[in-house]
């Protein structure tokens, strides 16, 4: 200190002293009437339709607001484990695939979830729920193909191996894990074959396969002519046919891998009541109708039947299609294996 | 002497960059010699594992090859553009300088990422430059994804950065040394060789420097304008914790990115005469 001509550690100290005088009128907080609790979602979309659908005409008049903490699934997957042994944690509603709500619930940090704290459970659908996960929307993947340019419609994921799409075959990379599941159901007859998934994937990526960044990157390349054929879901199939892309989907006959989203409460959530509250509303028909009506997912309630345009777009063919869940207990285990291959092999091959 | 008032402003500044660089980056050290465990997110430990995970295997050696030449690239196209204009721009006397500097400063007024969008637009097939060269040549143009787009797109980044720091070095550089070498018969491109370029090595080098780390760290643009097939370290580590979950290694691939910044630009450092150093 002494070589620096007028610092003086009693100046400096000075100084940090005086700095929270400078701040503290910012620290001051909003004293609301409201409860707050802490909504862990994506962005985008998704965080606004949640906010339109289920936060305005529904939880706002219990009395309760949502404090947004927004981002993707896994740093906030890894909140969730980080904090597991603290008292509060720092999240009360979580938003989750299933599959990553599975793998929560291996680790034992998930609070039971039952029709006595959220009565809308009753009417879910049992498939798609587990007693910690209660699901949001789910939508089956299927093969997307330009309606202009392929003649005859895709009947399975083989039909990215055909020559004739040789460079006009993509999807977003962030999908990754579902198209290896979706091989895997070609290939081997299992969606958790990911031997058999690897070989039928090293094909289709000789076969020229375009990957893009984000999932909505994977739609204007239909209209550019960029790509012809690739894997989605559903429900992004709606969105981007409403957005005027000419897109269409095909039912895989080897079947269609499930993809399923929803809330969790950690147990360690300090506002558990709000949770159950939020998730309840979560589940009311009339929210889950605003869901399928803009995003395209189906509801995961038994008493939200869809009608009109939605219900066109939306509908299963006859015969129902194949729809297998992933078998979680195998996904949890695999997906980090998976992932680092599908990056060594598949992005930088 | 007796100690200034205004020092104690340093208080603050000190106690933040303490706590909000310092202290993050020991955390970070402390988490890549953990162990990583899906289930349990890290498991406390010593082990180096991460570290040799990186140095074993020939594809993070290919993603760092690919980081430095990408920075390397980058920071030569960025001198090479640079230099000429911000030579210019200090020894101009005219009353457009103001609007001049402007315009080099106005692509900072918006982030780097909404520009990037922009360069999308212009790549896209059936975009600006592809209907353009459809019309002109008859020929498609397929810029995006690939590492071409990239290298545009950083340089985009980097080069006012570039110019700005140059300008500012031309501009402490007296004039009227060049006009002594040139009334004493220097050629202009002599009296700027021998007189002015070694007066201004010193800020070119950290104009380089700046230029060369803002490319080793580039994440948006390599994202979005290379996709998911162009690998580069900052995009790899994101993927790593993003995808993975796997802090352990991330933050071990955080290190090595950040030394071997570190160490490039020290090398480049010794590489500059010693008489010219700043």
């Amino acid at each position: 200190m002494r070589n620096v001509p007028g610092f003086s550690r009693r100046t400096v100290l000075a100084g940090v002293l005086a700095a929270p005088a400078l701040v503290s009128p910012a620290l001051v907080t909003r004293a609301g009437a409201t409860e707050t609790f802490v909504l862990g979602t994506w962005g985008g979309d998704y965080q606004r339709l949640q906010l339109e659908n289920i936060e305005l005409p529904l939880v706002r008049q219990l009395g309760l607001e949502a404090v947004i903490d927004a981002g993707d699934e896994a740093p906030r997957v890894g909140k969730v484990l980080a904090t597991r042994r603290l008292p509060r944690g720092p999240l009360d509603v979580v938003c989750v695939q299933a599959v990553q709500a599975y793998a929560l619930a291996d680790a034992g940090v998930l609070e039971e979830l039952t029709p006595e704290k959220i009565p809308n459970l009753a009417r879910v659908k049992q498939a798609l729920g587990t007693a910690t996960f209660a699901p949001h929307i789910w939508s089956p993947q299927i093969v997307s193909y330009s309606p202009e340019r392929v003649t005859s419609p895709p009947t399975s994921f083989g039909d990215l191996l055909d020559p004739r799409y040789n460079g006009k075959v993509g999807f977003p990379d962030n999908n990754f894990f579902y198209v290896m599941m979706a091989a895997g159901l070609f290939a081997g007859g299992s969606a958790n074959d990911f031997v058999k998934a690897k070989e039928v994937m090293t094909k289709v990526n000789a076969n020229g396969l375009r990957l893009y960044p984000s999932t909505d990157a994977g739609g204007p390349p239909f209209k550019t002519g960029e790509i012809d054929i690739g894997m989605m879901w559903l429900a992004r199939i709606s969105m981007w046919q409403n957005a005027g892309i000419p897109v269409a989907a095909a039912f895989p006959k080897e079947g269609c891998i499930l993809y399923v989203s929803g809330m969790v409460v950690p147990k360690n959530a300090p506002n558990k009541e709000a949770a159950f509250k939020y998730i309840n509303a979560m589940l009311d028909p009339a929210a889950q109708l605003g869901f399928a009506r803009n995003m395209g997912y189906l509801p995961t309630v038994t008493n939200a039947p869809l009608t009109g345009k939605v219900a066109e777009q939306l509908a299963l063919p006859d015969p129902a299609p194949k729809l297998i869940m992933p078998d979680f207990a195998v996904t949890t285990k695999i997906q980090p294996e998976i992932a680092d291959w599908w990056k060594k092999s598949i992005q930088h091959g | 002497m007796k100690p200034s008032p205004a020092i104690a402003f340093l208080g603050p500044a000190t106690c933040v960059v303490a706590l909000l660089l310092v202290a993050p980056l020991g955390l970070l050290a402390r988490y890549s010699l953990n162990k990583y465990d899906p289930t349990e997110l890290m498991i406390e430990a010593a082990t180096p594992a991460n570290y040799l995970r990186f140095f074993t295997e020939a594809f993070y050696w290919d993603v760092m090859r690919t980081t430095i030449v990408v920075a390397l690239l980058v920071t030569c196209l960025c001198l090479l553009l640079g230099l000429p204009l911000a030579y210019r721009l200090a020894r101009t006397t005219s009353r457009w300088k103001s609007a001049m500097m402007l315009v080099v400063v106005l692509p900072l007024f918006i982030g780097s990422t909404v520009r990037t969008v922009g360069w999308m637009i212009l790549f896209a097939q059936r975009g600006v430059l592809d209907s353009l060269s459809v019309w002109l040549f008859g020929l498609h143009i397929d810029l995006m994804y690939t590492p071409s787009a990239v290298v545009i797109g950083t340089l985009s980044v980097n080069l006012p950065f570039m110019v700005l720091t140059l300008q500012s070095v031309f501009e402490g550089i007296d004039s009227r040394l060049e006009e002594a070498a040139q009334g004493l018969g220097a050629a202009p491109g002599r009296a700027f060789w021998k007189i002015v370029w070694p007066l201004a090595l010193p800020g070119v080098g950290i104009a380089a420097v700046l230029s060369f780390i803002l490319g080793m760290n580039a994440y948006a643009t390599p994202v979005l304008l290379g996709g998911p097939r162009f690998q580069m370290m900052a995009p790899l580590l994101f993927w790593e914790f993003n995808t993975n979950n796997n802090w352990p290694f991330s933050a071990a691939l955080g290190f090595i990115l950040m030394a071997t910044t570190l160490l490039l630009t020290t090398l480049a450092n010794v590489l500059i005469p010693r008489r010219y150093r700043a």
